[in-house]
């Protein structure tokens, strides 16, 4: 049997492409005698990107970048028979990716607390009821670990808790934030459905630092399988007595129930998530007092993250000190962003504070999804956050870093961004997103966002004026200072962000009454390059409108007034003939 | 009721997860089932008992490489840890075949 393995995998661009690599392969093991030695094995992803042929050697692990065939004999005899390492051609295979939060998805057997157990779950709290035996010690390791809320603000953890753990009441709550709202992130999800125990355990040591005894798990309805999945961790915690009266015998009682919410974006808001909680609308309440002095029925109440809730079980096993040597000076530990938009590689990454946002692009992710396109921006924080435009891709993702830049860490919903997308559009995206979900009880949210909303609608159907984009900035500046809650406070983010870097695209709205993009429809214009047109009728046939008329002798042409620029004609032609202008 | 024990915990983390010497695990997270893992966790579940191949079959939450799903990480005893991506009924049968039972790696399929 052979006991080595050559996967094989073509990375962009290769020179001398006329050659078949494997054949070539095939024959030089033949020739060198260690077709026996070794199998090739061509891979549909080897995790290194735009780099030419790549060869990695199992169960050695040695990758090869950029590989000629001029290599291949090398390879063969130094590596594959001799066990050696070529250094000229090695590839620094490091992985970026640094999993804490997500260490046990893909691991475990999430509706298994056996296989959490086994992957050492629950020692955290064992340490802390049978070892530690103190709320104050609990509070001091997590201060020490530096970790911060993963939620969006960045709040110190252990501050928080502090706070609650200091008043004196003869009843406090924990409560998890599983509300995750932002368009296109779902790393709380991922957490809940793939290791729900770590939450549970989070919960749990939480639970005990601030001197709680009862936790409610605020999960959105929207995640069905979460929930399921957390009903069944509760229930197995609690047969095994890690979950109610006198865990681990130490004295401690502890009970959670789940909460579901019912779809809206505000009640990932603390003060109104505490309301959904209590059975009430879900609408914010102005802030002091903070829910950790007069929260959930008038009582001290801790809400965190789903994800900084997951990473609290292996600082307290691992120690705060731990934690503290990842990241940068502010910022501690890992980020989890769910990355997609034109993105090669969509899915969830874990990476350490300080990484820099074109590492996460292009080495994490792959790079973009049509590596013929430019990157344009990057867009972080969901509605709450800004766009951050290609130049500032060598920036270390921390909490300060994005602030300065004018965006948002937030909750970790990364979308990138290439040149075919427009920055108006963008921003009209968010801003109506924000609109809908506004709850309508302050005027700043509920006006001021639907005005702004006016005026992009405006800038993008071409009858834009300059002075919009002064009203749209001070429109912004008075729903930030005077909105209740921080869906107001943040939802004109968006725009400010784009207006700050693209202020060019809005004019070229405004001004040349175009779309630089080709996105804003009623900029746009299809058009038939009677050049390029061979006449075959396809587009005519794809017209839901018939806007398009002619025949085979004389050629096609576009009727702009039936025209509803859907861009299916654009799309059918084999021949590039129909542009839009 | 079965509580457990400090003791208990410390043997079971000791023993650590996947102690069985062959194993496949498919990722079952929504993005997982959106992208049909239900029906490959099926399939592998039928035919390894049909074809009467001995591997643990378990599930597992989202490995991260949501644009590979149906992903499929495969250990067996003698080869290389793997991923497969992009996984179908059929591909998983020929993982079955292929990996499992004659110990080659399913060219074309795997994903690091």
């Amino acid at each position: 049997m052979p006991n080595k393995v050559i996967l094989v995998k073509e990375t962009g661009a290769i020179e001398n492409k006329s050659i078949d690599f494997n054949t070539l392969l095939a024959n030089q093991l033949r020739d060198s005698g260690a077709s026996e030695k070794a199998s090739i094995v061509p891979v549909a992803d080897i995790g290194v990107y735009d780099k030419g042929l790549v060869l990695r050697i199992l169960p050695d692990n040695i990758t090869y970048s950029n590989v000629r065939e001029s290599d291949i004999k090398k390879i063969i005899e130094q590596t594959v028979l001799g066990g050696k390492v070529i250094d000229e051609i090695v590839h620094d295979g490091k992985d970026k990716q640094l999993k804490i939060v997500l260490k046990n998805c893909g691991l475990v057997d999430p509706d298994s607390i056996d296989d959490y157990l086994k992957a050492g779950g629950y020692q955290g709290l064992k340490k802390v009821l049978l070892e530690m035996k103190s709320p104050e010690k609990v509070i001091e390791e997590v201060k020490k670990s530096g970790l911060r809320g993963r939620g969006g603000a960045g709040f110190p953890t252990w501050m928080k808790w502090s706070t609650a753990r200091n008043q004196k009441t003869d009843q406090k709550y924990m409560i998890c934030n599983g509300d995750e709202g932002d368009p296109g992130a779902y790393m709380d999800r991922s957490v809940l459905e793939g290791d729900p125990h770590s939450v549970v355990e989070g919960m749990l040591i939480a639970g005990y630092a601030i001197g709680a005894s009862k936790g409610f798990l605020y999960i959105r309805a929207e995640y069905p399988l979460a929930v399921k999945r957390i009903e069944k961790a509760l229930e197995d915690a609690r047969e095994y007595g890690l979950l109610g009266e006198n865990i681990l015998g130490s004295g401690f009682n502890y009970e959670m129930e789940i909460r579901l919410g019912a779809g809206a974006f505000v009640c990932g808001e603390e003060t109104a998530l505490i309301a959904s909680v209590e059975g009430k609308r879900g609408t914010p309440k102005p802030r002091p007092p903070f829910p950790a002095v007069k929260g959930l029925w008038d009582k001290p109440s801790i809400i965190n993250n789903v994800e900084t809730l997951a990473s609290i079980p292996q600082i307290i096993s691992n120690g705060g000190d731990w934690l503290a040597k990842i990241g940068t000076a502010t910022s501690k530990g890992t980020k989890v962003f769910a990355i997609t938009g034109k993105i090669k590689n969509s899915g969830l990454v874990e990476v350490p504070m300080g990484i820099t946002l074109r590492e996460i692009v292009f080495d994490v992710a792959g790079g973009l999804l049509n590596p013929a396109k430019k990157i344009k921006a990057i867009q972080t924080g969901g509605p709450s956050g800004g766009v951050i435009p290609k130049d500032y891709l060598d920036t270390q993702v921390d909490y300060e870093n994005l602030g300065k830049l004018g965006s948002i860490m937030g909750s970790g919903g990364m979308i990138v961004i290439d040149e075919t997308d427009c920055m108006v559009d963008l921003a009209k995206f968010y801003l109506g997103f924000c609109v809908e979900e506004s709850c309508g009880k302050c005027a700043p949210c509920r006006i001021g966002g639907y005005q702004m909303l006016q005026l992009l609608n405006k800038i993008s159907s071409g009858e834009g004026e300059l002075a919009d984009l002064d009203k749209l900035k001070r429109i912004a500046y008075a729903m930030q200072k005077a909105s209740l809650c921080g869906l107001g406070q943040t939802a004109a983010n968006p725009v400010l962000s784009t207006l700050k870097y693209f202020e060019d695209e809005y004019k070229a709205h405004i001004v040349g009454k175009k779309c630089p993009a080709g996105k804003c429809k009623y900029l746009l214009m299809y058009k038939i390059a009677e050049d390029k047109c061979k006449r075959c009728g396809v587009c005519v046939k794809n017209c839901p409108t018939q806007a398009i008329s002619g025949n085979r002798e004389k050629g096609y042409a576009i009727d702009q007034a039936k025209c509803i620029k859907c861009g299916n004609c654009s799309e059918v032609c084999k021949f590039e003939a129909v542009g839009k202008e | 009721m079965k509580k457990i024990s400090a003791e208990e915990m410390d043997s079971m983390k000791k023993e650590g997860v996947d102690t069985s010497k062959n194993w496949i695990k498919v990722g079952m997270s929504t993005c997982g089932i959106a992208a049909g893992a239900d029906v490959v966790y099926a399939t592998l579940l039928d035919e390894a008992k049909k074809r009467n191949i001995e591997v643990a079959i378990k599930k597992c939450g989202c490995a991260g490489k949501c644009f590979a799903e149906p992903l499929v990480e495969v250990n067996v005893e003698g080869v290389p840890r793997v991923f497969y991506g992009k996984v179908t009924p059929e591909v998983a049968v020929t993982i079955l075949e292929r990996h499992v039972r004659n110990k080659k790696l399913v060219k074309d399929h795997i994903f690091f």
